[in-house]
């Protein structure tokens, strides 16, 4: 037992990069980008400061919607030209507010337009979009309560059968129980379908003050649970959660019986990605000191997982650069694969809740780059992202339509900052849009996989978790040193798409019952 | 056996912290107010504020025990100061003769500064109810009184606070750095020493090392109660020690629904609950509520449980790194069941002796002293965290569960819980000697 701790200790202490990893540059472009976002606020806004990125113009970049918090939210329409310097121009777009704590991008009516949630320290707002980046008010026109707590968390699947989608908000303290807040975390809503609108939000009881949730579907059964990241520090009696939300069914959460065990963090981000390359998602949790990594340890029948951050070197526990020694505070995760070498890596905003003095105030964002053992190593002050901003809300995508993934961070009181990947050196790589016919137009829900020889990546296409924000849009794969894959799309109905063999470095879009196209 | 008629803690604090509709229309039924109110705020900060492990959290409650004491004490009506009879205190301030006071707004003034200071490492929302608290009691502890009267009631509140937090600078345990835990800390190589139980990357050091070496209140100091050195290790199947670790694992093996119950109903975690010694504060509190007792006799109970509890866990903690010794699941795991799995999180330090049997003695035995034997009640302290209510036919019975609890939980082997009650009591005849009435 000592012995193996003892090594496990060691090798935390110094985790090697595979020879062959390439680290990416990132250049640091916010002066020049015109994105001069601030997530402002005090105690209502210590948590949320989520950037939405998805493509409202059409040209085909993602455009960035931001929290702002007391400041009104602000969308930055994309003017990078691709390949080029990260450019955007911040435009009126019907969707300015105040007391935004985070927002998600998602095609709710199914017109081919996508949609915002907006998540608030108020009323949460869903506006549709009318295109070229112009949104309206749709709570009355579509049902939706958009109550008046502290909305924190977001999630969107399609159930079976539905042709509307159902949403999940999580929602945090009473803010009314300013002097003892503890233990008051309101109801997390589900709103499912009412014919083409919602109705009224069923209540997620117990609720404890949810920082992320994601639609998952975590032994591949066909339908999405719900994983729920709850902040210990509110909740009483409280753990993460898991729902089944099954079509005709009042959800319900997984129980001890069916294998899921009480765990207890300040959870405050959800980023998923098939780790282990067992086909399953794994699920990494961002919290206060230690993150979690955890793989489905019971196979598909028992909702059981083991955590592995220790041991494959995503803890993230401390500031790696600085010289504060003070634990770590985590918000947003996400996974995506930066040096485009085929495997995925992790980003981690970083930031001091406020002024926790026995927190790190210097916490650098984390850039892990996965290894082809399944463990991390650390490269966000080599790669040049490793901002001390007291950063929240994030996205990790191409900004510039150059395959490589750039880099967006909103940061609390202080500026947003942008980052683009300059690709130097880095593997070939593939960007996918899935489309199909009726509701659910992305395809939330569906499986990516690319094949490369006897190598098999899988994407589960979702909508929510992160820290307050997502994405939907190209979904990138690194493809390494070799130009060509197969894909194939396995739908949100469970039907599978023939394999097809594509050439790297180039933007396809897969829709349902048709071969690849370039776009 | 008295049984008392049924109270829920969070009753409680309502009717301690509440709307004030069970205090009387008096200043004394204000001041009480004030004082619970504040007492409960402290409670919710141990539990959210990150540094407030177990024995911090003793000391704590230990000050503001004593500083509301104090407060009372400065009033003249039949209280007796505990300066020196507190491990140095050597004064405290005096109220100004001809001066007119009002004991609510001191009290409030010595909580609000108090707590302040002993909670300055508290996240945002702490922050926030703090400053909360703080504008809403100084006007209702304020309501209907001089003005001069408040100014110098508050001025002599705050004074008497920083007199106090002056005094608790210099007893070894005002900084907490790294939450308590070493930045580095070479592990005793030889068998039968504490090895880290966890992956957590700050437990592989064990909390506050130095605990036991802090300036004790009411005793000498940490090594005043000394208690047998643990059974002596062994891997052998025929030794005392492999026996001990048996009982542990075959508990383990069978534990029946109530023992778990009791488990989990004493589990008191850091940062999950109001730790052991707020556990007990919550279980004094509901005593003074269902009893009706009166302020002076509210903080000389919060005073004697206070020193009582912050000793427990110095000389606690002396005994625990004295002795070093191996934990349950380490032992466990390694000899008898690899596979092993206690039904509690095994704390980051040694194992002997147990330090909430030890506090929990001592809790009682205060208790005891102050009440009465078999003083019975129903303790709901938990159920805010889905853990149901207890009925104890004495405060001797609460602490024995206590005590036994982690052995249901597999934390503990059974000469750390009998012997670690033994040190308890033994510490809190300290407290309980404290002469505090004229």
């Amino acid at each position: 037992m000592r012995f193996l701790l003892v090594a496990l200790l060691v090798n935390f202490a110094s985790p090697v990069l595979a020879e062959d990893a390439e680290i990416p540059h990132f250049l640091d472009e916010t002066a020049t980008s015109g994105i001069t976002n601030v997530y402002k606020g005090e105690w209502e806004f210590m948590t949320g400061g989520g950037v939405a990125a998805f493509d409202c113009s059409g040209d085909g970049k993602p455009d960035l919607f931001m929290a702002g918090g007391v400041n009104n939210s602000v969308l930055y329409r994309n003017d990078s030209a691709t390949g080029g310097a990260l450019k955007f121009t911040a435009i009126p777009s019907g969707a300015e507010m105040d007391r935004v704590t985070g927002a998600y991008p998602l095609d709710i009516d199914g017109d081919g337009i996508l949609d915002l949630v907006v998540l608030r320290s108020g009323e949460d707002v869903v506006m549709q979009g009318e295109g070229d980046c112009k949104f309206h008010r749709a709570n009355e026109a579509w049902g939706f309560d958009g109550r008046d707590l502290w909305s924190t968390a977001f999630s969107a699947t399609w159930e079976k059968g539905q042709d509307w989608p159902t949403l999940a908000i999580g929602t945090y303290i009473d803010r009314t129980q300013d002097a003892f807040p503890w233990g008051s975390c309101t109801a997390n809503g589900l709103y499912r379908p009412k014919g083409k609108a919602f109705d009224a939000p069923l209540p997620l009881k117990p609720s404890f003050c949810s920082l992320s949730m994601l639609f998952s579907d975590w032994n591949r059964s066909g339908t999405p649970s719900l994983r729920v990241s709850n902040d210990r520090e509110y909740y009483k009696g409280g753990t993460e959660q898991m729902w089944h939300v099954e079509a005709g069914k009042p959800p319900a959460l997984y129980t001890a019986a069916e294998g899921w065990k009480p765990l207890k963090i300040w959870g405050m981000g959800i980023a998923s990605t098939d780790v282990n390359g067992d086909g399953m998602p794994d699920y990494f949790m961002t919290s206060m000191a230690d993150s979690k990594l955890q793989v489905l340890a019971g196979g598909a029948d028992k909702a059981t997982y083991k955590d592995i951050a220790f041991a494959s070197h995503s803890i993230a526990q401390r500031p790696y650069i600085g010289g504060d020694f003070h634990p770590s505070t985590g918000w947003h995760a996400e996974f995506q694969d930066v040096n485009n070498d085929g495997i995925q890596d992790l980003f981690i905003a970083k930031g001091n809740v406020d002024s926790m003095p026995d927190f790190a105030m210097k916490d650098p964002n984390n850039l892990m780059l996965g290894q082809p053992d399944g463990t991390f190593v650390e490269v966000g002050d080599k790669a040049g992202v490793a901002s001390f901003r007291q950063s929240r809300g994030a996205s990790v995508v191409d900004l510039n339509s150059d395959g490589q993934m750039d880099l967006v961070v909103v940061n609390r009181n202080e500026g947003a900052q942008v980052w683009r990947n300059s690709g130097d050196g880095l593997g070939h790589w593939l960007q996918l849009a899935l489309h199909q016919d009726g509701a659910n137009r992305d395809a939330i829900g569906a499986w990516i996989e690319l094949r490369q020889g006897d190598r098999v990546q899988r994407r589960e296409i979702t909508s929510g978790g992160g820290h307050a924000g997502g994405q939907i849009g190209w979904w990138h794969f690194g493809l390494g040193a070799v130009e060509v894959g197969e894909v194939r799309v396995i739908w949100p109905d469970g039907t599978a798409s023939d394999w097809f063999k594509v050439a790297g470095d180039g933007f396809y879009d897969l829709t349902k019952g048709k071969a690849p196209a370039v776009h | 056996m008295q049984r008392r008629g049924f109270l829920t803690a969070g009753v409680a604090l309502a009717l301690l912290g509440g709307t004030g509709a069970v205090f009387a229309d008096t200043r004394a039924g204000v001041a009480e107010k004030v004082l619970a109110t504040w007492y409960h705020l402290a409670l919710e900060l141990v539990r959210h504020t990150p540094t407030y492990t177990p024995p911090v959290a003793s000391r704590t409650l230990a000050y503001m025990g004593v500083a509301a004491f104090e407060a009372l004490a400065s009033e003249g009506g039949g209280l007796h100061s505990l300066v020196g009879q507190l491990n140095g205190l050597s004064a405290v301030p005096d109220r100004a003769p001809g001066q007119g006071y009002d004991t609510a707004v001191i009290l409030n003034a010595v909580m609000d500064v108090l707590i302040h200071d002993l909670f300055a490492n508290t996240g945002p929302t702490g922050q926030h109810a703090m400053e909360t608290l703080t504008g809403r009691l100084a006007g209702q502890a304020a309501d209907g009184v001089a003005a001069d009267v408040v100014a110098a009631s508050r001025s002599y509140g705050a004074t008497l606070a920083t007199a106090v937090l002056e005094w608790s600078r210099t007893d070894g345990g005002a900084v907490i750095d790294n939450m308590g835990f070493p930045a580095k800390w070479t592990v005793n190589p030889a068998p039968g020493h504490w090895v880290p139980t966890s992956k957590v990357v700050l437990q592989q050091a064990p909390l506050l090392p130095d605990w036991g070496k802090n300036r004790a209140f009411a005793m000498p100091d940490g090594d005043t109660c000394t208690l047998p050195a643990p059974t002596a290790y062994s891997e052998d199947k025929g030794s005392a020690f492999y026996a001990e670790a048996m009982e542990v694992y075959t508990t383990s093996q069978s534990l029946t629904e109530e023992q778990k119950y009791i488990a989990r109903f004493w589990s008191d975690d850091a940062m999950l609950s109001y730790t052991p010694p707020g556990h007990w504060i919550a279980i004094l509190n509901q005593v003074v509520a269902e009893k009706g007792l009166d302020l002076t006799a509210h903080v000389e109970a919060l005073a004697r449980m206070g020193v009582a509890m912050a000793d427990a866990f110095i000389g606690c903690w002396a005994a625990k790194f004295q002795y070093d010794l191996i934990r349950p699941i380490t032992y466990i795991k390694k000899v008898i069941d690899p596979k092993w799995e206690p039904m509690l999180n095994t704390p980051p330090f040694p194992e002997y002796p147990s330090g909430h049997s030890t506090q929990s003695a001592a809790a009682a035995a205060v208790l005891t002293a102050l009440f009465g034997e078999g003083y019975g009640f129903t303790d709901e302290s938990p159920a805010p965290d889905g853990v149901p209510q207890r009925q104890f036919a004495s405060f001797r019975a609460a602490a024995d569960e206590a005590a036994i609890s982690r052995l249901y939980g597999g934390i503990h082997f059974r000469p750390a819980i009998e012997n670690g009650q033994a040190q308890g009591r033994c510490i809190a005849a300290y407290a309980i000697g404290l002469k505090t009435r004229v």
